[in-house]
């Protein structure tokens, strides 16, 4: 929404009213945060006749202020009101500004038992109902990458695995003396897509979740989210619905010192078209059941878990993707000649905020093979049976290790009765050189590897898949002088072999199978200096490079090799 | 209470496992997507013979994997084309039957026809004949509004404006593509939208004042057949169709207090088109706007007294010319040529 004159004296009328509503003895507070952010970017490419079309430098920027109201007119309510101010560098008052509202809600309790609210909410299930995987994203993530992964997760309303929804919630709680501790009760409704009129149903979420704590040492629950088109709201009578139920569990038992845990999750689900009679009706279920055991002399967590999540078994919740892959990146969008479009690359995963949804998608997200082929949609990918094992490490002088093992099987054949088998081994450590030295600045330093690889065996060799995707992370964080730090990050990814890139009809139906074969290198490195004005405040200069060189020769270098070099300074703070 | 929750848990898994559909494999298979193509089933069609008036066509051929194929079927007389596509490993009756129909236009007649199956991507053809010895029907149900070969009905009521190269009459040529006949309307008009138009009353076709249409509008579609032609330099020409509503039965349709839908077609192709529209989803248009009707605001289309044909131009262009043929209301679903 364009600014203009009567929205500022609005405003401003709005925050007076506002003082004066403070000044009256009810709490008014103010949050939200500011950002400036300036970029150059330049791009050079490697093509076989030189690119002379495409625009080769970009440059942009922005200056935001979020402000957000938090008013208690009562010590049971509580109201939320955030707006957003935008100044793209180039427009200029009054004409180029950008004037949002970016949140608002609702809360309270009604009879100091029931909580409730209403407007935005930030909304989690478990990771088979509703979950944001974040999967391709890289665990260990240098801070250099980092600082501009927490801009997107800010711009996305990423907490802790949540998805951003608009509706109503409630929670509320009963407490027991005898048999059992607690029962916790949660239930939400959420409106997924607004209906056309025409031939797009209203589209509904719903969801519940009952926990039963009997002790310390045992608890089990219950979760249902349902997905659903609304009746009559078009003359559209082909209704939609997407239905999981699961049960979870977990039982703590001391050993000594030790402690172990037996947890898990089982659960089914229905998906289908109420008149579609093309349509496939899609019942499935999974079970995710763990050990975890607590060695408390070793600082160490040791995990062996089983998996098995259906070939038929759809959670819309669960199964949406943060990254849209079919969305046009942020800058060179085209190049080449031959206009064409850029893939997605390492500094779009990491950066640019066009790409990540904000909220779960209607249908099943497509995947994306260079960045994840093992669990694209999680735990919550389907047709995958196995074990895994995890393994969590922390010293006294707070060295962090963290490593992984999936061994999985398809459970049925995608274009081939032979079945697929994954394999992923993921290693992340944080090693703070700062106190095993004795020095008085951070120094800290992280590493990551993550290898992934899928084979299949047929008698036909032409439905082989040999394919390997291998990512490497080196970050460092040293503190120079007390609140300015030197930052520098590099992550490597190589993915080599073939695999075959699965097409789905509407109904999540494989219609094809496209033979793809990869020699793909991609890097970004970065170095950057950041000034910390207080833990809520720093002044960041990013200089980073990502290059992107396909050198598969089954696709002819269908893809140009190219490098982008950026420049940026980024402003924030919170409030 | 640990024990019977492993029981439980025990319990459910067993019954888990046991609704688990068992398929072979998701998808085509890959080992045939990969494999040379052959044709295992040879291109046919089940009669020699196509009696329209009573039976399809089914064309068959089987391949050793999935391809995309097309089937074009074109007679000898009229030129008329079908054209039947899909993607598979089989054709038959699921995917090639053929109800007489045209994609093509004009309509085929009673004539040889050749059709061709191409798999592009494998450079294969092959092709067989079909003759037809009686042409599709328009549905049970169909009702004809004007299909003009009796020319123009003197009880329809008939506007020209005098402009330039005016042209308003029935015509029989091989433009024709039902019948022999067509009405083609066009002229150079500059001081006005009003090309022609031609209102078609009910009391034409009966002694009532409506026609019998059902009264459900979700039922009812409106199809027509036009030819556009139009003039490169303007690319200027609109149909509108008006349905006015004669709510109280009284013989005289009352713009302030009765409702008219309206349905406005810019004319910007070359060639036969078949445009049909659900009565239902037809709004009203003041000054080419969707707008609120003035009566009771429901689409009665057993209420519909005139349908009224008017061709338009914008007077800064002046321009229009298009060719139209077989009018028609049909209950359920768009007429299929």
């Amino acid at each position: 929404m364009m600014m203009n004159k009567k929205t500022i004296f609005f405003f401003v009328l709005a925050l007076a009213s506002l003082q004066g509503y403070a000044q009256k003895g009810r709490k008014l507070s103010f949050i939200g945060g500011a950002r400036s952010s300036v970029f150059s970017n330049a791009l050079s490419v490697s093509d076989t006749l030189s690119d002379t079309t495409t625009a080769k430098n970009n440059y942009g920027g922005y200056t935001l202020l979020d402000l957000g109201f938090n008013i208690q007119p009562n010590k049971q309510t509580e109201i939320m009101g955030m707006f957003r101010i935008k100044n793209n560098y180039g427009g200029f008052w009054g004409s180029g500004v950008q004037f949002d509202v970016r949140q608002l809600w609702v809360k309270g309790v009604v009879g100091n038992a029931l909580r409730y609210q209403i407007g935005d909410l930030n909304l989690r299930q478990s990771p088979f109902t509703l979950y944001n995987q974040h999967a391709d994203q890289l665990d260990s993530m240098p801070s250099v990458f980092k600082l501009q992964q927490n801009i997107v997760s800010y711009e996305q309303f990423y907490q802790n695995n949540t998805w951003r929804m608009q509706g109503a919630n409630v929670d509320f709680g009963l407490s027991f003396s005898k048999f059992l501790k607690e029962i916790n009760f949660n239930g939400f409704v959420t409106r997924l897509n607004a209906t056309n009129f025409a031939n797009v149903n209203e589209r509904l979420m719903t969801g519940g979740n009952i926990n039963i704590v009997q002790s310390n040492q045992f608890r089990f629950g219950y979760t249902y989210n349902s997905t659903f088109d609304l009746k009559a709201t078009t003359a559209n009578n082909n209704l939609f619905s997407n239905t999981i139920h699961t049960f979870d569990w977990s039982i703590n038992h001391a050993i000594a010192q030790n402690t172990l845990k037996l947890a898990g999750e089982a659960g089914i689900s229905n998906w289908n078209y109420s008149a579609d009679t093309l349509a496939p009706v899609l019942n499935d279920y999974f079970v995710n059941a763990y050990a975890k055991l607590y060695l408390a002399y070793f600082h160490t967590n040791i995990s062996v878990g089983y998996l098995n999540v259906g070939p038929d078994f759809r959670s819309i919740g669960a199964q949406s993707k943060d990254v849209n892959y079919n969305a046009p990146t942020l800058f060179f969008n085209r190049f080449t000649n031959n206009q064409q479009l850029r893939p997605i690359t390492l500094i779009d995963m990491i950066g640019n905020e066009n790409i990540y949804n904000r909220t779960i998608s209607t249908s099943l997200a497509s995947e994306n093979e260079v960045f994840n082929d093992i669990l694209p949609y999680g735990l919550a990918t389907f047709n995958r049976v196995g074990a895994y094992g995890k393994l969590q490490f922390q010293s006294k002088n707070k060295i962090h290790v963290q490593a992984e093992v999936y061994r999985l099987n398809e459970i049925r054949g995608q274009g081939s009765d032979a079945l697929k088998a994954f394999s992923q081994v993921k290693l992340n450590s944080k090693i703070p050189f700062h106190t095993l030295i004795g020095l008085a600045n951070k120094f800290e330093v992280q590493l990551g590897l993550r290898l992934q690889q899928t084979t299949r065996n047929s008698i036909y060799a032409t439905e082989n898949i040999d394919y390997k995707n291998l990512q490497l992370s080196l970050g460092l964080n040293y503190e120079i002088i007390p609140d300015l730090e030197l930052l520098a990050g590099f992550v490597q990814q190589q993915n080599n072999g073939n695999s075959f890139i699965t097409e789905r009809n509407e109904y999540s139906e494989v219609t094809y199978f496209r033979n793809s074969n990869y020699n793909l290198s991609q890097q970004i490195a970065a170095v950057g200096l950041r000034i910390n004005f207080s833990p809520k405040a720093y002044l960041c200069a990013l200089l980073q490079q990502s290059s992107y060189q396909d050198r598969s020769s089954l696709n002819n270098k269908a893809m140009a090799d190219f490098k982008i070099n950026q420049f940026g300074l980024i402003y924030n703070i919170l409030l | 209470m640990k024990k019977t929750l492993l029981i439980f848990v025990g319990l459910v898994s067993i019954g888990l496992s046991a609704c688990r559909k068992e398929n072979t494999f998701d998808g085509p298979s890959i080992n045939e997507i990969n494999s040379k193509f052959a044709i295992l089933e040879s291109f046919k069609v089940d009669k020699a013979t196509a009696d329209f008036e009573n039976s399809n066509a089914i064309f068959s051929a089987r391949f050793n994997k999935i391809v995309s194929w097309k089937i074009t079927i074109k007679g000898s007389i009229s030129k008329a084309t079908k054209i039947i596509s899909g993607e598979s490993k089989v054709i038959d009756a699921s995917n090639a039957t053929w109800n007489g129909s045209t994609t093509l236009f004009p309509l085929f007649k009673t004539e040889n026809c050749t059709a061709t199956l191409l798999i592009a991507s494998e450079n294969d053809s092959a092709s067989t004949t079909i003759s037809i010895s009686k042409t599709k029907l328009l549905p049970t149900g169909a009702r004809m509004i004007a299909n003009f070969e009796n020319g123009l009905d003197p009880k329809w009521t008939k506007f020209f404006q005098s402009g330039a190269s005016m042209e308003c009459l029935v015509k029989a040529d091989n433009f024709a593509p039902e019948g022999t006949k067509y009405l083609n309307m066009g002229g150079t008009v500059n001081w006005d939208w009003l090309i022609g138009l031609v209102d078609f009353n009910a009391n034409a076709y009966n002694n009532n004042v409506t026609f019998p249409f059902s009264t459900n509008p979700e039922n009812e579609y409106f199809n027509v057949l036009i030819y556009g032609d139009p003039d490169p330099k303007t690319n200027m020409t609109k149909a509108l169709f008006q349905f006015k509503e004669d709510e109280n039965s009284d013989g005289v349709f009352d713009a302030a207090k009765e409702d008219e839908y309206d349905y406005s077609i810019d004319v910007n192709w070359i060639g036969w088109r078949l445009v049909s529209v659900k009565y239902a989803d037809i709004v009203t248009l003041v000054n080419g706007n969707p707008a609120s009707p003035n009566g009771n605001k429901q689409h009665n289309p057993d209420k519909i007294g005139k349908i009224s044909f008017l061709q338009l131009a914008d007077p800064n262009l002046g321009f229009a010319r298009c060719k139209i043929d077989l009018i028609s209301f049909t209950q359920n679903k768009a007429l299929d040529l």
